[in-house]
């Protein structure tokens, strides 16, 4: 293996191909991304009510998040502490305890131990049952988005998401919120978890290409954009990476674009209904992105399509393999209607049988799988497009890019991972409030 | 209103299964040989509904709905949204299925029964589908399905299907393949 620190150069521009194919950086990654980061569990939404849980990963991690009894939520690790087994089966419900299959040890949701059979006739009353806690996950939520993380030195949720927290208020803290529909699809791609991470985060450029069917056929207004035939990069919109990681495209008044007909209709009549709103709240700078389209990934593993509404995790199951969960996105206040219109066109596009994401599918595949050559694999990837161009906006966070066609965020993805499998520690990886002081 | 030999919940008579079957048949084939328009205009009702909700691993006991999550559909499609698919296909630039995925179908295990609406078929019947794409890559798609069909002028036609996919995890990149 190379070292760690010339694995990505050209602040993020080029990449070893290794590092979509190496099981040892994989699981160098596992320690100083997986076991660090904030990642996303759920949404508050979802187990509303005391005893509600969801079953999910953490990188490899097999977790459980539930709702507590005074209204909190807790995350811990779905093993026994006895023997290891697993002692939740399914996707999540409602519970008031997990009792483990193989010797009949009794977890509270809270993870605490709660009863263990033959505990004065075997154990003597011996047992330390406060010592045999299910593994703890540190838990927040950011307006009602559930992340867990394994490190406790790890900063506060939203000083992790840094400048693109202000971003997603555009949607977030609208009047009444977010949340998501379920169950999640679930489905497999054979790559690498950073594939599908960085189309997200910043890949507007496979847009008019990859997807030409479907923009042919979907006859909503960003139609346009099939075969790349029409794209103005002054105008149409902009992109942002923030040194956290995380980054999006937006393109201007076109959230609800890749919706058609009476979908397209019914949501574009709520946004300009509701955008009123979001500039009283917050801003003009938060209105003209609550109407904007967006690509977008909360670094590592979280993606989303605002507008699209389709709202995603990449787990990861080895180097060249994940399991992608999807949910639909949309805002409470929402009338019910729309909400099920919306969920049924995130099915029709960006679901499992979606008409957008099986053009992607096949790529994110075969960008991984032809690393298998040891050859090919010598060489290293390049995503230059538009570098230097970025800009400090005084009135924006995070660096930005004009158009929505550009590789700045995915970039800003890579340095962000350099950073981490350097094992820097949290005071020396960059923050958007460090590159607000150079403004 | 039913005559006596077609009361609903009722096996319906040996012809009358033959003919179910042979329908079944056909349309399988006509999928595997990428008919899509003989499928759309000759084997569908105009007003068909096609589902495919996804699988919740869920202990027995537990019922309770969460959140607003009720059910989530791969496929909640009406006939304007399966021409779109159809529409998509055929314009020759969905890489994904250029070169072409073999399918295959093998339908089995059909069971039908007359439905509470007069002439009206319901049908469960296994199925076991087959992808196989570029040099080795292999899916394998199994479950049931439950399918109302209706006589139009004379021929079979499919006007509603639930497809219920064993499978938690969907072991595919996509499933943008009908069943």
């Amino acid at each position: 293996m190379k070292p760690i620190n010339k694995l990505v150069q050209q602040e993020g521009a080029i990449q070893d191909r290794a590092i979509f194919w190496d099981e040892d950086i994989y699981q160098k990654e596992m320690e100083e991304i997986f076991a660090r980061c904030w990642l996303f569990l759920t949404h508050e939404s979802i187990i509303p009510d005391d005893g509600d849980y969801q079953a999910t990963t953490m990188g490899e991690d097999s977790v459980v998040v539930a709702r507590q009894k005074d209204g909190s939520i807790k995350a811990f690790v779905n093993s026994c502490t006895h023997r290891g087994n697993a002692v939740c089966f399914s996707d999540g419900g409602n519970a008031k305890a997990f009792t483990c299959p193989y010797h009949g040890w009794v977890f509270g949701m809270d993870g605490s131990l709660v009863d263990v059979p033959l505990e004065e006739q075997a154990y003597h009353n011996e047992i330390d049952k406060s010592a045999l806690h299910l593994k703890k996950v540190r838990v927040e939520s950011y307006k009602g988005f559930v992340f867990g993380t394994f490190d406790e030195e790890a900063p506060s949720l939203k000083d992790y998401l840094g400048g693109m927290a202000w971003y997603m208020d555009s949607f977030m803290d609208a009047p009444g919120g977010c949340e998501l529909i379920g169950p999640p699809m679930k489905s497999i791609l054979d790559c690498n978890w950073k594939n599908p991470t960085e189309n997200f985060v910043g890949d507007g450029y496979h847009v008019g290409w990859a997807h030409a069917s479907a923009l042919e056929i979907a006859g909503g207004p960003l139609a346009v954009a099939k075969g790349n035939a029409v794209y103005d990069a002054e105008t149409s919109g902009l992109q942002v990476t923030v040194p956290e990681g995380h980054g999006f495209g937006v393109i201007w008044e076109a959230a609800a674009a890749l919706h058609a007909g009476p979908v397209y209709e019914a949501y574009q009549k709520w946004l300009d209904e509701r955008s009123p709103l979001i500039r009283e709240k917050m801003d003009e700078h938060r209105e003209k992105f609550y109407r904007g389209h967006w690509d977008a990934a909360i670094f590592p593993n979280c993606s989303f399509l605002y507008g699209t509404n389709t709202f995603k995790m990449w787990q990861p199951r080895g180097p060249h393999s994940i399991e992608v969960f999807t949910w639909t996105l949309v805002e409470k206040e929402m009338p019910e209607e729309l909400k099920q219109m919306i969920h049924t066109d995130n099915m029709l596009t960006f679901g499992t049988a979606g008409i957008l994401e099986s053009d992607d599918g096949e790529n994110m595949e075969q960008c991984t799988q032809s690393n298998r050559g040891y050859s090919t694999r010598q060489g290293t990837l390049y995503i230059g497009m538009g570098q230097g161009h970025e800009y400090l906006d005084p009135e924006l966070p995070g660096l930005v890019s004009k158009g929505w066609v550009n590789e700045a965020p995915q970039r800003g993805m890579y340095r962000r991972w350099a950073e981490f499998m350097e094992g820097k520690p949290w005071s020396e990886l960059s923050t958007t409030a460090q590159l607000e002081q150079k403004k | 209103m039913s005559t006596n030999n077609q009361q609903a919940g009722q096996s319906v008579d040996q012809s009358t299964h033959f003919e179910v079957e042979r329908f079944l048949v056909q349309e399988a084939r006509a999928l595997d040989e990428e008919r899509f328009h003989d499928w759309l205009e000759n084997m569908l009702t105009k007003d068909i509904s096609y589902q495919l909700p996804t699988q919740e691993v869920r202990y027995r006991r537990d019922k309770k709905v969460l959140g607003n999550s009720q059910t989530t559909y791969l496929y909640n499609d009406n006939f304007g949204m399966l021409s779109m698919r159809v529409a998509r296909l055929d314009t020759g630039i969905v890489w994904a299925e250029d070169p072409r995925v073999r399918n295959r179908r093998i339908i089995s295990n059909i069971d039908a029964q007359w439905a509470d609406v007069d002439g009206e078929i319901e049908v469960r019947s296994a199925f076991i589908l087959f992808r196989s794409r570029m040099q080795r890559d292999q899916a394998t798609h199994y479950g049931i399905r439950m399918d109302r069909l209706r006589k139009e002028e004379g021929q079979w036609k499919l006007a509603s299907r639930v497809i219920t996919l064993d499978q938690r995890v969907v072991l595919d990149k996509n499933i943008h393949c009908f069943f």
